[in-house]
């Protein structure tokens, strides 16, 4: 350099020059130094939002912090040992996610709590996935013919799934084949294309990193990352830009995840609580925008191989502006898309361009549909372990592939508005453009729904809930619409169609390090000192923030455990694997069907006298009168004060030991401080049952409750509890229970005005019914009062707070049923403030897996319920003012 | 043929065909048609036949790619490439 600047120059300015050189390269040096810190303050700022709004999974954090370490380690490497570098680093990341080997196993192990071979124990599985896979890279490169190496992969596929089927034969190794199949299950495929035509190059570090990717260890639902555009990306343009274009999409996918938090927790997505048309417009948009997880996931991915240098282009672009079909299908996913054109549309096409373009085309498309429903079977097989093959999954994808074809048809043969910049577009153009896209955002939220729903029968209620809006829903969804149209007016022309290729559509436009850095900070720092903020400025976001906080199910899929193909696929929502955290852990609930027996009466079910089982994944024992509690005699002993306790599985204390519920916490304390000379002893008799709802309470204290002699009895009552109230009735009817005589009229009345009856489908029963569940609440309260007052018993309700208000629907139903209460002349202990002291109500419940009352929850349930019932039950007793079971 | 005509005549039916009212001169040899979404997947196989019938060269399923296709320049390279 400072000899092309001699002979530029003058002689008798060599030393200026030099100094200029000199200058210039420390300005460079300074330069880069800079950009590079900004690049990893940055990247320091992601995986602190990340950790701090505990996105996706605990392994996620972990792989975060060791990608931080591991970007600044591969950056100052030389060149050629990035990439064996980041093979490695993949390499680790999987011995140790799928070991969970964190810190603290490290730590325990150096400290003697776990011994060597237990150590190595955590490396098996990992090892296994690296074994097999590096014998699968090892066949594709046997030199022997190609035919016959395919052949072999097919023979070793079929194999281990198989073994993929039994997993259960290998229980050390469970975790393993959702973490394999993602990572050969398609890129083996896309692998072996590449490798049949040599479009890339091949080398054991560059087959390594492509197949144990590092961030796929905590994404079993992965994109499909194409095996030449993963070569020809790796650092093909300067390092700042790649990096920073990787932050960006870090932060969008981080957006995006919060985002599908806010539409999971908030969007109605309960087909059974529709009650009017906004809220079945509600629901197809909010399933539809919860397909924000897999593009912000995505994105997060893709993201993260930017900081090693693979500059991957764009996964998803602008997906809910699409214009058509045609283009929703190039926008969404766009690398499954190119897989699927690359394996199965052009060579389809090409061995059909005989019979004319369009039949060529609409064959290939057909066919390419098939085998993305196929594909996504055979994906659903390794990550659930079983095989998807039901006729709605087929039918979205066939309605889809229709649509696709027609649009496509439409464009072949008129023509589709192309222009050389976006500027071109008229006006008229534009609107045109916005019209489409939210037509076509129409279409995809039904087409979602449907995908979506349960059932058949389910998408009818969803259907018959949508077919009589009124004129204000009618506008409210056109206002929505008119939003979309203006989006698409702006951007729906934008186009991003594929993913393979040179470089990304951004090495064409001009790039901006600094201003991309500071609107990537400034949102990162947003991201993590926002919750804060929001909290100190406006207390009443506490409630919203907690919820966003954490990964928990919402209330309907806690009941379903069900919401779609992504969704299902998603397996965050476990301590380590998302799939297995949507379900309990094995034996979590073992004994439910040891602990309750059916009954074919009007109480369906109770609980079995004298076991003891595991419930919540905690041991339960029943006494010898079919209780969840302490042992008691049937008649009532002398100078005892006696309360019967009615609820359900959060009130039996279901997560949580025997001696740690509520109402033994209660007893004992009474018995402590016995509040009542007259009585020596306390006794509360827990006859709570599983999922009981009011009218099962009621039946229960007149069957067999009143015979044990209570002076009190106590009906503790949720809003959630209304769910069950709806579903007991609908299997009643459906199942055709007989009612008891003296609810019988009641009933009749109830199921009569509802317009149902056993033969109509579950969702459309449930939401009929639904609104007269006021009425039930009424009547049952009015009867408990009355058949308590005149036995002398004392009747009193609980309203018990839920640990996490899912719906956010609490303040409102509690305001009614305590309203109902009060109206059918019950005292009320109203125990909602006793969780108002719990910011994260991810503490309260039992497991992320199930949201029963966990033990500090039934710790401040007891506090509050023995301050308000001793007032009530013994009104001349002093209480102590100090709580003596929320100790720190 | 030479290189200026194979990108004469491929400019020529994709301004027909694609951009009818754009200006020619817009369109250079650079210009990016796969990856800005000018040709999208349908198209590429238009244009496929196109440079088979016009150039009389067959192209595979794993040719119709970015690389070959992107730009008039890479069309050019890649008409070359199949015609030698």
């Amino acid at each position: 350099m400072l000899a092309e600047t001699y002979k530029r120059r003058d002689v008798t300015t060599v030393v200026p020059v030099a100094e200029e050189a000199v200058l210039r390269f420390s300005a460079s040096y300074l330069s880069r130094s800079a950009q590079f810190l900004a690049i990893f303050a940055q990247f320091a700022l992601i995986v602190v939002a990340i950790h701090s709004w505990q996105l996706e999974t605990q392994l996620l954090d972990r792989l975060m912090w060791l990608a931080l370490v591991g970007f600044v380690i591969h950056h100052f490497l030389p060149a050629g040992l990035r990439l064996p570098f980041f093979a490695i680093l993949s390499l680790v990341a999987v011995i140790t996610g799928l070991g969970h080997l964190g810190p603290n196993v490290g730590v325990a192990w150096l400290t003697g709590k776990i011994t060597t071979s237990g150590l190595l124990y955590h490396l098996v599985p990992g090892l296994a996935v690296i074994g097999i896979g590096l014998v699968l890279i090892g066949i594709c490169h046997l030199p022997i013919r190609f035919g016959a190496r395919v052949g072999l992969l097919a023979v070793a596929g079929v194999g281990l799934a198989f073994l993929r089927g039994h997993s259960q034969w290998f229980p050390d190794v469970t975790d393993m084949w959702v973490i394999l199949g993602s990572m050969f299950m398609f890129r083996l495929m896309s692998y072996l294309y590449d490798l049949r035509h040599q479009t890339a190059p091949f080398s054991p570090s560059r087959a390594v990193s492509y197949f144990f990717l590092l961030p796929n260890v905590c994404f079993p639902l992965f994109p499909v990352v194409d095996y030449k555009t993963f070569c020809s990306t790796y650092y093909n343009e300067d390092w700042p830009r790649v990096y920073q274009t990787g932050l960006k999409w870090m932060f969008r996918g981080i957006f995006q995840l919060l985002l599908y938090r806010i539409v999971y927790e908030y969007a109605p997505l309960d087909v059974s609580r529709l009650t009017s048309a906004l809220d079945a417009a509600g629901f197809m948009l909010g399933m539809f925008l919860l397909y924000l997880r897999v593009s912000g996931t995505f994105h997060l991915i893709v993201g993260l191989l930017h900081m090693f240098g693979f500059n991957l282009p764009e996964t998803h672009h602008l997906y809910y502006l699409a214009t058509s079909f045609t283009d929703f299908w190039r926008r969404i996913n766009i690398y499954w898309k190119d897989f699927v054109m690359k394996l199965f549309f052009y060579p389809t096409h090409f061995k059909l361009r005989r019979m004319g373009t369009l039949w060529a085309m609409s064959v290939a498309t057909m066919v390419t549909f098939l085998a993305t429903w196929l594909l996504h079977s055979w994906q659903w097989f390794w990550i659930r372990g079983k095989l998807l093959f039901d006729w709605k999954d087929f039918s979205f994808w066939m309605i889809l592939a229709v649509l696709v074809l027609v649009t496509a048809i439409y464009e072949t043969t008129r023509g589709r508005r192309r222009a050389l910049a976006p500027s071109h577009f008229t006006v008229r153009a534009r609107l045109m453009f916005g019209l489409q896209a939210s037509a076509v955002f129409c279409g995809m939220c039904i087409l979602w729904a449907y995908w979506s729903c349960q059932s058949w029968s389910e998408f009818q209620s969803l259907m018959d809930t949508a077919s009589k809006p009124t004129w204000r829903e009618i506008a409210i969804v056109f206002v929505v619409l008119a939003l979309v149209c203006v989006c698409g007016m702006l951007w729906g022309q934008s186009s991003r169609e594929t993913s393979e290729g040179r470089g990304t559509q951004a090495s064409g436009t001009p790039f901006h390090f600094w201003r991309s850095t500071v609107a990537v900070t400034v949102g990162a720092i947003c991201l993590v000192a926002g919750p804060s903020v929001a909290t100190w400025t406006l207390p009443g976001t506490k409630d919203l923030i907690a919820r966003l906080h954490g990964d928990v199910l919402n209330a309907h899929d806690l009941a379903l455990q069900r919401r779609g193909y992504y969704e299902e696929l998603d397996l965050g929502r476990m301590d380590d694997w998302r799939c297995h955290d949507a379900q309990e852990p094995e034996g979590w609930n073992a004994g439910r069907k040891i602990f309750y027996r059916e009954r074919s009466d009007f109480l369906m079910k109770e609980i079995v006298p004298s076991v003891s089982t595991i419930l919540g994944g905690t041991p339960v024992t029943s006494n010898s009168l079919g209780m969840r509690d302490r042992e008691y005699q049937k008649l009532k002993p002398p100078n005892t004060y006696r309360i019967v306790l009615l609820g359900v599985s959060h009130d039996v204390g279901t997560g949580v030991k025997d001696n740690q519920t509520y109402e033994n916490l209660v007893e004992d304390r009474l018995n402590r401080h016995c509040p009542d000379t007259h009585y020596a002893r306390y006794e509360i008799l827990n006859m709570s049952t599983g999922a009981d709802c009011i009218l099962q309470m009621l039946l229960r204290l007149e069957r067999t409750g009143f015979d044990l002699q209570p002076n009190a009895a106590m009906m503790s009552v949720a809003a959630v509890d209304q769910q069950f109230l709806v579903e007991y009735l609908r299997k009643c009817l459906t199942h055709g229970i007989e009612l008891p005589r003296t609810y019988r009229e009641f009933l009749d009345g109830i199921t009569r005005k509802a317009g149902v009856n056993g033969q109509m489908p579950d969702a459309a029963i449930e939401r009929r019914l639904r609104r007269y569940v006021s009425e039930i609440q009424e009547w049952v309260f009015r009867r408990f009062a009355q058949q308590c007052t005149q036995r002398g018993i004392h009747p009193l309700l609980i309203y018990r707070p839920a640990p996490m208000d899912f719906g956010g629907v609490e303040p409102a139903s509690r305001r009614e049923t305590i309203r109902l209460a009060r109206a059918a002349g019950l005292e009320v202990i109203d125990l909602s403030p006793a969780f108002d002291s719990v910011t994260d109500r991810n503490r309260l419940i039992v497991a992320k897996w199930d949201e029963h009352t966990n033990e500090l929850g039934h710790r401040l349930l007891a506090d509050k319920l023995y301050h308000s019932l001793v007032p009530l039950l013994f009104p001349v007793s002093s209480l102590p003012q100090v709580s003596h079971f929320q100790t720190p | 043929m030479n290189s200026e005509d194979i990108k004469s005549t491929v400019k020529k039916f994709i301004l027909s065909e694609y951009l009818p009212g754009e200006d020619p001169a817009a369109l250079t040899d650079t210009t990016p048609l796969v990856t800005t979404g000018i040709l999208d997947s349908i198209a590429v196989l238009k244009v496929v036949t196109f440079l088979e019938n016009e150039f009389g060269i067959v192209i595979q399923p794993h040719e119709a790619v970015v690389e070959n296709l992107n730009t008039l320049s890479d069309i050019d390279r890649f008409v070359i490439s199949k015609q030698a």
